[in-house]
Parts: C-alpha cells; sequence; structure tokens
C-alpha cells in the first residue's frame, strides 16, 4: 500500500513538474496531521472535502473544492460562503462515495477523524489528511485557525491565509464593539440551540460560539460542564440560572419546535422571556471553521442591533 | 357473606406483589417529599403543588417541569405495565410486550415523517399522528397474521417484521436528515423531562378510558388464558375479545410512546415479575402491574433525573430503564423457570415450484452473474457504466470486491449460523442475534467508539472481539447446566440485545452531531471493510462450514426435538451446546466485518427450508447459497441507488427481507 502511494506521488509529481517549472526548486510541502505526516512535492489545487467546516475554509482560501459532501443540506444548515459552480458531490459526509471522489481526481483529501478508519481507501485515492475542529475536547476557535493554517500550507496559501485572518481579527474587534453597544446592558449571553420542544443545548467555554465571545471580549453566560461537542443538553430547567442572562438561539429550529417552546408555561415564566432579551440568528453552522465564526460575530452584532424577538 | 368477601380479599392480596408494590409506593412517597422540601420549609409547599407564584421561578419549575414529570412517570408506567399485562395474556408469551408488535416502531415512524415535514400549523395534531402510526402498524401485523391456524406465532412474527421494516425506514429518513432529528433521538429513547401540563393532558384521559376498557374485560381474559379451545367452549367470542383488549392495549401504548417515547421494558419486565411472584387472574394481574408499573418507572425516573446534568449531557428515562430492566427480568426467569413456550414448527406446505437442484443452479448462476455485475456495472444516477479499463482500473475494483465481499460473506456466515440456531433450536423464527453474542460484540464497539473516542478501525475490531469472547464465556457459564441450553441462549441473546439497544439510544443522543457514521454501521455498512478482513471472517467461515456439514447427521437427529434424540443415545445438550457455539462465532465474526446486522441470518434459513431444502447438509448450503445472493443484490443497491449517497447495506437488505415475508404472509393467505 505504502509502496503503491508512493508511486503514485511520484507519478503525480512527474505530470505536473514540467507544468510548473518555478515549482521545480520548491522544498516538499511537509504537513503534520492527525494520522501522521504527509509530504507533498507541489501545493495541492484540486481538493476533496468531506465536512462543511473544511469546504468553507477552503472556499475562504479562494480555492474551490473539487468534491464536496453533503451540498444540499450545506445551503440548509451552513448557507455561507457560497458554494463553488462546478464540483462533483460526493454523498453523504458520514460515507463519501469513493468512486465519485476517485472521479473527481483530487490531489488532496481532507478528512476528519470520524473517518479515519477508512484512512487507507482516501488515501488510495489521492493524499489524505485527517484535520478535526470537534470532538477532540479542545477549544474550537483556535482548532478552526489551525485548520485554515494548515490547508493554507497544503496549498502555499500562506500570504492569503495571513490576510484573511488579520481582517477576521479587525472584524471580531469591531463585531464586538458593535455587540457591546446594542446589547441589554450587564448581561452575559447565553448563546442556544434547541433540540426539541423540551430539550435545550447550551454552548460551553470550549463550542465554536463560545470561544468567539471570548475572541470578540464578551460575557458566555454558561461556564458548566459539556459534551465533545462543547454544549450541555438538559430540559427547559437549564435555563432557570441563566434567567437573568440574554438569550440568543441559533436557526434552523422546526416550526412545530418552535410554537411548543413558547407555548409552554415554563418559557413564559423565564425573565429573558418577559422582559425582551431574546434574540434570534439566521442560519449559522455551530460547528464549522473560521468562516462560520466570522458569520457568527457578524450575525450576532446584527441580531442585537435590530433588536430582540418579539 | 364475610367468608366469601375474605376469601376473595385473601385472593386479591397476594404477599409477595404486595411487598413489592408498597416498597415502590413508599419510594414514591418519599421522592415526592424529597423534591417538595425546600417548598415546605418556607411554606409554600401548596403554593408549589397548586397556585405557583409567578414570580418565583423555582415554583414555576416545580409545578410545571419537576410535578408534570413526576405524573408523567407514574401515568407512563402504569399504562405501559397493564398494556404488557394484557398483551402476554392474550399472546400467552411472557415475553410479549407492546414493543413486539410492531407499535414502536410505527409511532416513531410518523413522529420522524412529522417533524421532517409538517409546517407549524400542525404542531397540535403531533401527538394524533404518532398514534395513527401507531394503530396502523399493529394494523397491519394484525391483517397479516388474522386468519391463520397458528395466530399466535404468526402475530409475533409479523410484528418482528413491520418492526423491522419501519425501523429500516425510520433510519433512512434520519440519514438524510440528521441534523433535524436530535428531538427524535430523545424521544426515541423515551426522556420524560416536561415543561408543562400538555403531555400530561394528553395521556391522562386517554389511559383511563384504556384502563376502565381492559379491566372490563379482565374476567373473559382469565378464560381467554384457558387456551382457546375451552374458551370457546364457554361461550366466549375469542377473536372479538382478543382484538378488542390487544387493541386497547395498544391504544394506551401508543398514547404513552406517543408523548413520552420509547419506555419499553416496563410492559415486558413489570408484568411477567408479578405473574413470578404468584399472580395467575388476569385482573390481579393487571391491577398489580397498573400500580407496580407506575411506582417502578417513577422511582427510576427519580433515580435518572440525579444523573442528569453530569458532564454537560443527559441520561433519557426509557434507556435507563432498559439498562436496569434486562439484567433484572432475566434473573427473573431463570430463577422461575418461565421459558416461553416451545414454538410450533409452521408446517409450510410443500411448495417447490422448481426442483432443488435447478433451483440451486439458479442460486449459484445467480451469485456467479451478480457477483460479476456488481464488480464491473455501476449506476451513476442517469445511466448504467461498465467499468472497462481506465487508469484506476485496478483499484477501483479492489475496493468494489473488498466491499462485495464483504457482504456475501457476511450474508454466507449469518445464514450458516441462522440455519444451526433454527436447526437445534428448532425455531424457525429464530436467528443468530438470539445468542447475543453479535450484540455483545457490537456493544463493546459503540461503548469503545463513543465512551471513549477509539477512532481505529484495528483498536475497535479487537475491542469488539473481546467483548465477543466475554459473552461467549458467560454464555458458557449460563449454560453449564445443559439442560435448557436454547431456552438460556434466547434469554441471554434478549437481554443483551435489550442492553444494546439502550446503550445506542443513549449513545445517539450523546454524539452531537455526527449520529449517521453510527446509525450506518449499527445498520450493517461495508464501508470501512479492508481486503484482510474479508478474508479472515471467509476462512473461519469456511471452515466452520466444513466442521457442521461433517456432523451433519447429528444435526439432523437435533432437528427431532429432545426426547427423540436422546433416546436414540445422543448426549444432545453437548451436541446443542457445540453447534451454538459455532454459530456464536460465525455471528460474532459477521458483527465485526460489517455490524450487528440481523435479517438475513433469519430469513437465508427460512426460504432454504421453505424451498425444499429439508436434510441438514442441504439446509446449510441452500441458505449460504441464498444468503450470499441476498446480500450482494442489498449491497450493489446500497451503492448505486441513490447515487451518490451510499446506504448501509444492512437497511436495504432489511427491506429486502422484511418485503419477501410481506408477500409470502398476503400470498398464503
Amino acid at each position: 500500500m505504502i509502496r503503491h502511494l508512493f508511486l503514485r506521488l511520484f507519478v503525480i509529481a512527474g505530470l505536473t513538474a514540467p507544468l510548473t517549472p518555478q515549482m521545480a526548486h520548491a522544498d516538499p510541502i511537509t504537513i503534520e496531521h492527525e494520522h501522521g505526516t504527509l509530504k507533498l512535492d507541489a501545493p495541492a489545487k484540486r481538493i476533496a472535502v468531506t465536512n462543511w467546516a473544511t469546504t468553507e475554509t477552503v472556499i475562504a482560501l479562494g480555492l474551490d473544492p473539487v468534491a464536496i459532501a453533503d451540498p444540499d443540506d450545506y445551503l440548509d444548515w451552513v448557507a455561507k460562503p457560497d458554494l463553488p459552480e462546478n464540483f462533483t458531490d460526493i454523498g453523504l459526509r458520514a460515507a463519501p462515495n469513493m468512486e465519485a471522489l476517485r472521479a473527481a481526481k483530487p490531489d488532496l483529501i481532507v478528512i476528519s477523524k470520524n473517518l479515519e478508519m477508512a484512512y487507507d481507501s482516501f488515501n488510495a485515492i489521492a493524499p489524505t489528511i485527517v484535520l478535526s475542529v470537534y470532538n477532540n475536547n479542545r477549544d474550537a476557535l483556535p482548532e478552526a485557525q489551525k485548520l485554515l493554517e494548515t490547508l493554507a500550507k497544503a496549498t502555499d496559501r500562506q500570504a492569503e491565509a495571513k490576510a484573511w485572518l488579520d481582517d477576521a481579527d479587525v472584524k471580531f474587534a469591531e463585531y464586538g464593539d458593535r455587540v457591546r453597544a446594542a446589547m441589554p446592558p450587564g448581561r452575559a449571553l447565553a448563546i442556544t440551540q434547541f433540540v426539541s420542544e423540551s430539550h435545550i443545548g447550551l454552548y460551553g467555554k470550549s463550542s465554536l460560539p463560545g470561544t468567539v465571545l471570548a475572541k470578540m471580549d464578551l460575557p458566555l453566560a454558561y461556564q458548566g460542564p459539556v459534551n465533545n461537542w462543547g454544549f450541555a443538553k438538559g430540559g427547559v430547567e437549564i435555563l432557570g440560572p441563566r434567567a437573568q442572562d440574554t438569550l440568543v438561539y441559533l436557526n434552523p429550529v422546526p416550526d412545530v419546535i418552535r410554537e411548543k417552546v413558547w407555548a409552554s408555561p415554563v418559557w413564559k415564566i423565564l425573565d429573558f422571556v418577559k422582559n425582551d432579551r431574546v434574540y434570534e440568528l439566521p442560519v449559522v453552522w455551530a460547528y464549522g471553521g473560521m468562516p462560520s465564526a466570522l458569520r457568527f460575530a457578524r450575525l450576532l452584532a446584527e441580531s442585537m442591533e435590530s433588536g430582540p424577538v418579539k | 357473606m364475610t367468608r366469601a368477601i375474605n376469601s376473595d380479599m385473601n385472593r386479591f392480596f397476594h404477599r409477595g406483589p404486595s411487598i413489592l408494590c408498597i416498597v415502590l409506593a413508599l419510594c414514591s412517597v418519599t421522592i415526592l417529599i424529597k423534591d417538595l422540601w425546600p417548598f415546605l420549609q418556607n411554606g409554600a409547599g401548596m403554593n408549589a403543588l397548586f397556585h405557583p407564584d409567578e414570580t418565583d421561578f423555582d415554583q414555576i419549575l416545580f409545578h410545571f417541569s419537576t410535578l408534570p414529570r413526576i405524573a408523567m412517570a407514574f401515568i407512563c408506567g402504569a399504562g405501559l405495565a397493564l398494556a404488557g399485562a394484557a398483551i402476554q395474556t392474550v399472546l400467552r408469551n411472557p415475553l410479549a410486550s407492546p414493543t413486539t408488535l410492531g407499535v414502536g416502531a410505527g409511532v416513531e415512524f410518523a413522529l420522524t415523517v412529522f417533524l421532517l415535514l409538517a409546517p407549524a400549523a400542525l404542531a397540535p395534531f403531533k401527538e394524533a399522528a404518532a398514534l395513527a402510526g401507531g394503530m396502523i402498524a399493529l394494523g397491519a401485523v394484525y391483517l397479516i397474521a388474522s386468519r391463520r391456524a397458528n395466530a399466535t406465532l404468526w402475530l409475533i412474527l409479523a410484528g418482528m417484521i413491520i418492526n423491522l421494516m419501519l425501523q429500516s425506514g425510520t433510519q433512512i429518513f434520519l440519514l438524510f436528515n440528521e441534523q433535524y432529528l436530535q428531538s427524535v433521538f430523545m424521544w426515541g429513547a423515551g426522556d420524560l423531562a416536561q415543561n408543562g401540563w400538555d403531555s400530561t393532558q394528553f395521556v391522562l384521559p386517554r389511559l383511563l378510558v384504556g384502563v376502565a376498557v381492559v379491566l372490563l374485560l379482565s374476567r373473559p381474559l382469565d378464560l381467554l388464558a384457558l387456551g382457546d379451545d375451552t374458551a370457546s367452549s364457554l361461550g366466549a367470542r375469542v377473536t372479538i375479545l382478543r382484538l378488542l383488549i390487544l387493541g386497547f392495549a395498544v391504544f394506551i401504548t401508543a398514547s404513552v410512546i406517543s408523548a413520552a417515547g420509547l419506555i419499553g421494558f416496563i410492559g415486558l419486565a413489570v408484568p411477567a415479575a408479578l405473574r413470578i411472584a404468584g399472580l395467575t387472574r388476569s385482573r390481579d394481574l393487571m391491577i398489580y402491574s397498573l400500580l407496580t408499573g407506575g411506582f417502578a418507572l417513577l422511582c427510576i425516573d427519580f433515580l435518572v433525573r440525579q444523573m442528569n446534568g453530569l458532564g454537560g449531557d443527559i441520561v433519557p428515562t426509557g434507556a435507563a430503564t432498559a439498562l436496569i430492566g434486562a439484567p433484572f427480568i432475566i434473573l427473573i426467569l431463570r430463577k422461575a423457570r418461565i421459558m416461553p413456550d416451545q414454538q410450533s414448527e409452521d408446517h409450510h406446505p410443500d411448495q417447490q415450484i422448481v426442483s432443488k437442484n435447478v433451483l440451486s443452479l439458479v442460486l449459484v448462476l445467480g451469485l456467479v452473474t451478480g457477483l460479476g455485475l456488481s464488480l464491473f456495472v455501476s449506476f451513476n444516477g442517469h445511466d448504467f457504466v461498465l467499468l472497462t479499463g481506465g487508469e484506476s482500473f485496478h483499484d477501483i475494483l479492489l475496493q468494489r470486491s473488498e466491499r462485495t465481499f464483504a457482504a456475501v460473506i457476511c450474508g454466507a456466515a449469518l445464514a450458516v449460523s441462522g440455519t444451526l440456531i433454527q436447526r437445534v433450536g428448532r425455531n424457525p423464527l429464530a436467528s443468530p442475534e438470539i445468542t447475543g453474542v453479535s450484540s455483545a460484540t457490537a456493544l463493546a464497539m459503540i461503548i469503545a467508539l463513543v465512551f471513549f473516542g477509539f477512532g481505529q478501525r484495528a483498536d475497535l475490531m479487537f475491542v469488539g472481539a473481546v467483548g465477543g469472547i466475554i459473552s461467549l464465556i458467560i454464555l458458557l457459564l449460563l449454560c453449564r447446566k445443559f439442560t435448557h441450553a436454547p431456552h438460556y441462549l434466547l434469554l441471554n441473546g434478549l437481554a443483551l440485545t435489550a442492553i444494546l439497544g439502550a446503550i445506542v439510544r443513549i449513545a445517539l443522543t450523546r454524539s452531537g452531531t455526527q449520529t449517521s457514521m453510527l446509525i450506518s454501521w449499527l445498520a450493517g455498512t461495508t464501508y470501512f471493510t479492508r481486503m484482510d478482513e474479508v478474508l479472515i471472517v471467509a476462512g473461519v467461515t469456511v471452515a466452520l462450514l466444513i466442521v457442521v456439514i461433517a456432523v451433519r447427521r447429528p444435526l439432523e437427529l437435533a432437528s427431532f426435538g429432545n426426547d427423540q434424540a436422546t433416546s436414540l443415545g445422543l448426549g444432545i445438550s453437548g451436541f446443542q451446546f457445540f453447534i451454538m457455539l459455532l454459530a456464536a462465532i460465525l455471528a460474532a465474526s459477521a458483527t465485526l466485518l460489517v455490524g450487528p446486522l440481523s435479517f438475513v441470518g433469519l430469513m437465508a434459513p427460512h426460504l432454504a427450508r421453505i424451498a425444499g431444502y429439508r436434510l441438514a447438509g442441504g439446509h446449510l448450503l441452500g441458505a449460504v447459497l441464498i444468503g450470499a445472493n441476498v446480500m450482494m443484490v442489498a449491497e450493489w443497491m446500497a451503492r448505486n441507488l441513490l447515487y451518490p449517497q451510499q446506504l448501509p447495506t444492512g437497511l436495504i437488505a432489511a427491506l429486502i427481507g422484511t418485503a419477501y415475508f410481506l408477500f409470502l404472509a398476503i400470498r398464503k393467505r
């Protein structure tokens, strides 16, 4: 298998070398990832992505992924940035279609550790790296930034990445100021997602919303224990101790659930409901990469400025 | 007069059940007082109970969250236990429960579809839709099973088929919409969290109506318990009574689980435990079930509430109930020596449409051409594509053959396993998963994956194999007195499967957004298999197949039944155990390769037998051919049907299997 891979790399390098003479003197790119170290002889150009955090990060670097998993649901759950005009749909994120992936002729495949069990199959198609932002008990935002920087290195777009991150730093600060100016004074922000009519997910410190708030220097209401994905789950009673804070919930929320929650007596008694401190964010992917982090910050500022949900 | 009342009272107050019920009731009262204590201390107890102070969040929370939760726990436990008692009496099967009749799966499917497709305006009708789903599932089960000679057996078979079909349907929905369906997972795991009295108001009147009707019918139920012949000679209209009682029992069940989720084990465990404790008359059994079930669930839910919030996650009540209940019920059943009735062989008339030789030839040819088609022809959403060459010809072929052979080998291994179990257990509806070994294997892998974060396939395989071996040892210990080996195995498997189900439901609610991988692995997928693993399992399967073909004559004798075989001088129990061991190893190997895939192990031997393969050797080979063919077709469909989306092979296999049984059932009416 290994020999096979080297042979393939050799062939790829052989094919691309004459086309890009300036690469001839470039050193091979070495990428440390969760499944070892990968050496690329030339920057990757045709990237295949199997989850949305990677999808949006590659697009942010100015590259169009050649193969994308679950593109239709991406529109419902991530919304932005827009997907490229042309790409290969490789099916479900949980089981990307190997043959469709091969047909897309990628020169780099990025998977997360959920698919690590199939690493050899991916690596037989093209050099594969394993990069996960979530499910590893680490803070989401630094991991998302690491994802961006690693992908920038693999595609030789460090300059673009630096520019993007510098710009993001400025924007995070600016959105932070706007939120501070518009948010109800003296309150922390409880960032939530409705799971069912009687269950709520409450984002904690290590989640993407939690780390973005820290970056924007805004107070996060919930500091308690969380699961691997950075949130705590429970009945409406977990909102009790947060009642004096300001509630922000993420979309999408199924209509059925919204109706039931809004009609329930426990919801109506909560201080942030009675005193109009419930804010709604449009669709934003709470398990995304840097673009989703920045989008969350911007939407939060806009939501605060346009006022609470009535 | 007084003596008559006295003896009536004596008959009603049985010691064991009374003590059990009273202890649970006292615990429940203690729980209520403990929850109310803070309010009693500051003199707001009455307020919190009846008129919460609008400005006091704690009072509101108690009144609209804790109190309805306690009420719901009692109502749900009571309803499910009563329904279980009624169903067990009607079906005369101590292992029957509302969920075995497809109601749970029906409600789940309806709720899933409703959540995805219904607009907000329809929100008030959610429970109604769920109820309709459960009733329709029961109706289908009943239509299949009615007017058959062996209605009891067919009812359970039909329930199983409908269950599998609906679960597969639900899982396909889940796979494509995983983000929206967190609430379905929460519901499926049976969580009792409340934020108002809506659910209580929904369930209570329905429960009261159901309880009233079922209790009114409890006297005729005693006649039913004597058996059809006796009952009809006593003038009871057996069929109508059965239908009525079943219908209302399911009505209660569907109402409860559509509001609170699947809390399956109460309906099975409570009545069975009470019966063992000495209750025989059905009306006593029902009244005691009602009370005991209610108090029991209230107590379990209290324990669950104490665990919530630790580590940022919740433990769903239904799953916890199954975890607590499963080992407990097995203990009781073993102690009381209550074994399920020996299920009579359902005699299919010989229906050899073609001769066995022709059929074998067709199956072999089907396998060969199928393999060719599977490897070289694919479907890309618009056209069929023939793989002829190209730069990555060999790589594509390798990947396709990995998956195709994994499926075929699994089909063969499960077919052999199923044939052995059906023959030795003399039960045409038994299947490999009843040994519990595949459940244990899967359980070990899931715990490693979800709770300990193992990500490497080799690690998982190792953990799975260890789990399988441990369960084999347990099996050995359980069966060391060989007298009832097949039944012990069945109970063992039932317990392990229930525990697996519970852990899986907890895992699904815990694993955040990445649930679809779990679902597809649990349904059985060839996505992660590798050639070396396939070869090892193929070697094991072939070796064991040769062994069992070598012992086909004793196997033939074993199929006759204990008495005959023992009188023929065979050490039947030891032999039975040996065969069960082989079956368990095969099931575990298949599970390691693709996950706990099940239906093939039931269907292939069944199909082979009714196709005319009657002698043990032929039965085995016929089943292998059928199992391999079915899995091959399922694998191709799973990879190509919804290109580029890929479904788990096991889901397609289950749909093929259930469709076959439905066809069989309807055609043979």
